[in-house]
């Protein structure tokens, strides 16, 4: 680094006082994320919160022009998707074949965890299912709310979005807010898969 | 996930992350606005976070404390850091002679080094230690400050 350049990402304590400085709307707005993340997947937002508090502390490099809302943010949203991956990498796995030898009593134990994971895959693949739906459902009586909501789900981009439904963009906006505020009445601490 | 429910499950994903995007760029009235009408005080919300935060830092804490021990311990055991360095008693008696034979040395302790044959190894490191405390001895550089 020379001289004249700042460094580029921010220390532990440099974290520390950036968190402990947010204000109250600063962190009204990491609790709905941490909702949103946790949204759906087998961790509580408190949790999800905390973990990314320590990522930001002890391993997540915090870029110094990165708002620490948004780092946060982004620490969350890796660490809601780890948590989702490690169960779907817990339903792929692959039952070991019999030889016949002494470690059948392994292998059978195997197939009845391997049984047990596939019921839980199941179970899940169907709430997500069910999920899906009623979060249309909620949209019922608004159809240009719930193309956006489908929009949002199939990432289309406002633009798209909003040729297809012929809303301005004041419109459109207003439609994206009714949809956040109406899934975080629904469902104020989430669902879980 | 595979087959049956990813779909769904990749759309929620989506959802979540469009949703996140717009708690993000909205105003603070809004965000405000709406935490109140949904979960409530939003003070009450940031003394838990920010207590939540303290805690987190506590870990944090304890877990490099943790890896801290861990590291001391395995440097204990490593090898190269464990074995002693030998010392050269041979070059150390070289060394405390050739200081006695140089003139001008106090008379108390040219008494005492003169029965260097009859010191034990202990005796010697420690005479040179004194010397050099004295400033009669200058360190020498291949052990590392030591005498």
């Amino acid at each position: 680094m020379n001289s004249g350049q700042v460094a580029d990402t921010r220390t532990r304590d440099e974290i520390a006082a950036a968190i402990r400085s947010l204000t109250a709307v600063d962190l009204a707005r990491l609790k709905m994320v941490a909702r949103k993340y946790a949204f759906g997947r087998p961790i509580e937002p408190d949790d999800l919160l905390q973990e990314s508090y320590i990522r930001a502390l002890d391993s997540r490099a915090c870029p110094s022009h990165v708002d620490v809302v948004k780092f946060l943010a982004e620490a969350m949203r890796s660490i809601a998707h780890g948590e989702a991956e490690k169960v779907e990498h817990k339903v792929t796995l692959v039952p070991i074949a019999k030889t016949g030898g002494p470690e059948d009593a392994e292998s059978i134990k195997d197939e009845a965890d391997d049984a047990e994971t596939q019921m839980i895959a199941a179970q899940r693949a169907e709430r997500c299912i069910a999920t899906r739906a009623a979060v249309i459902a909620l949209f019922d009586d608004d159809p240009t709310a719930q193309l956006v909501l489908e929009g949002m789900m199939e990432e289309m981009t406002a633009e798209e979005m909003r040729e297809l439904t012929g809303l301005d963009k004041t419109g459109y906006d207003s439609k994206r807010k009714l949809i956040r505020r109406r899934i975080d009445k629904q469902y104020p601490e989430g669902w879980k898969p | 996930m595979t087959g049956k429910g990813k779909r769904e499950r990749v759309a929620l994903d989506r959802l979540a992350d469009v949703l996140v995007d717009d708690i993000l760029s909205a105003s603070d009235e809004d965000i405000l606005a709406e935490f109140r009408e949904t979960f409530g005080d939003s003070d009450q919300n940031a003394a838990e976070m920010r207590a939540l935060f303290e805690k987190s830092v506590l870990a944090s804490n304890k877990k490099r404390l943790a890896a801290a021990k861990a590291a001391a311990t395995a440097n204990r055991l490593s090898p190269a850091t464990s074995a002693v360095a030998p010392i050269d008693m041979a070059a150390a008696r070289a060394r405390l002679r050739a200081v006695v034979d140089k003139p001008g040395l106090p008379q108390r302790v040219t008494l005492a080094a003169r029965k260097e044959s009859e010191l034990s190894d202990a005796d010697i490191l420690g005479m040179l230690e004194d010397l050099q405390e004295l400033g009669l001895l200058p360190p020498d550089d291949n052990q590392d400050g030591k005498p």
